[in-house]
């Protein structure tokens, strides 16, 4: 994702602004990281370039499906 | 996991461009402007013609990760998301969304990723009502949402919602095929 990104997303749960935590990076991109929720604090894994930023209820229900 | 079985994973597990596509596409390349966010991109064709063929600055989000994957390889901005769940208020100025709209039997449902790309739920609209109930936070002041409507997920009842939800409606483009009518929607408000 490009960090630009961030003007237009939001926490799915309150709406609130997100915080970037870079780990890689490539041609401007941030390939893996994580977005943080500056008001609830909830943390969301950016993976392969891609960020999830499904509702943690539906993260966890997947995650206990795999 | 082999590049081959890879490739044939993504194939069962995310909607490929069929005439639903290209006529949200045309509707797309007369009429989206600005900063663009296509809803349920699923092979994210849609979203890479409108990227490619005009100056828009697309962003396309999917729930299903092997479409976010899919329509990332396309050199798209991706998000995976619920609907319209995290994205910041008056951030675009065009929405298109093609949802899953057949109506399906409740028993036969969400078995898999394709199932959940093609089903409405019940009514065909499950998905539909909640976007059209949270669109409007989203769009820029002028902006409009392009979206495609069958024939098959009650197009009164679609045109019922948007009305409650505040919008105007126009038909941009419109096709019939042997078992449904596809229609695409501008829906804009003051």
């Amino acid at each position: 994702m490009k960090e630009s990104l961030l003007d237009i997303v939001c926490c799915p749960l309150d709406k609130e602004d997100l915080e970037l935590d870079a780990t890689e990076r490539e041609d401007g991109e941030v390939i893996a990281g994580t977005l943080t929720c500056t008001e609830c604090g909830e943390v969301y894994p950016i993976e392969d370039g891609i960020p999830n930023l499904l509702p943690p209820d539906m993260r966890e229900e997947e995650e206990a499906a795999a | 996991m082999t590049d081959l079985a890879e490739r044939r994973d993504a194939e069962t597990a995310v909607y490929q461009p069929a005439e639903d596509s290209g006529l949200l596409a045309e509707a797309a390349l007369e009429r989206a402007a600005g900063r663009t966010l296509e809803v349920g991109t699923g092979s994210g064709w849609v979203a890479e013609r409108v990227d490619t063929e005009t100056d828009c600055e697309v962003v396309a989000s999917d729930l299903n990760p092997h479409a976010c994957r899919e329509a990332r390889d396309r050199g798209l901005s991706v998000v995976r998301a619920d609907l319209l769940s995290p994205f910041a208020d008056d951030s675009f100025e065009t929405v298109l969304f093609n949802p899953p709209y057949l109506p399906t039997d409740p028993d036969n449902e969400w078995s898999d990723w394709m199932e959940a790309a093609l089903s409405g739920g019940e009514t065909g609209r499950e998905l539909i009502e909640p976007f059209l109930a949270d669109v409007g936070r989203v769009l820029q002041p002028g902006g409009r949402v392009l979206l495609l409507v069958s024939s098959l997920t009650g197009y009164e009842e679609v045109l019922a919602l948007a009305e409650a939800a505040g919008f105007d409606h126009e038909k941009a483009v419109e096709e019939s095929f042997p078992f449904e009518t596809l229609t695409v929607l501008e829906l804009t408000r003051e």
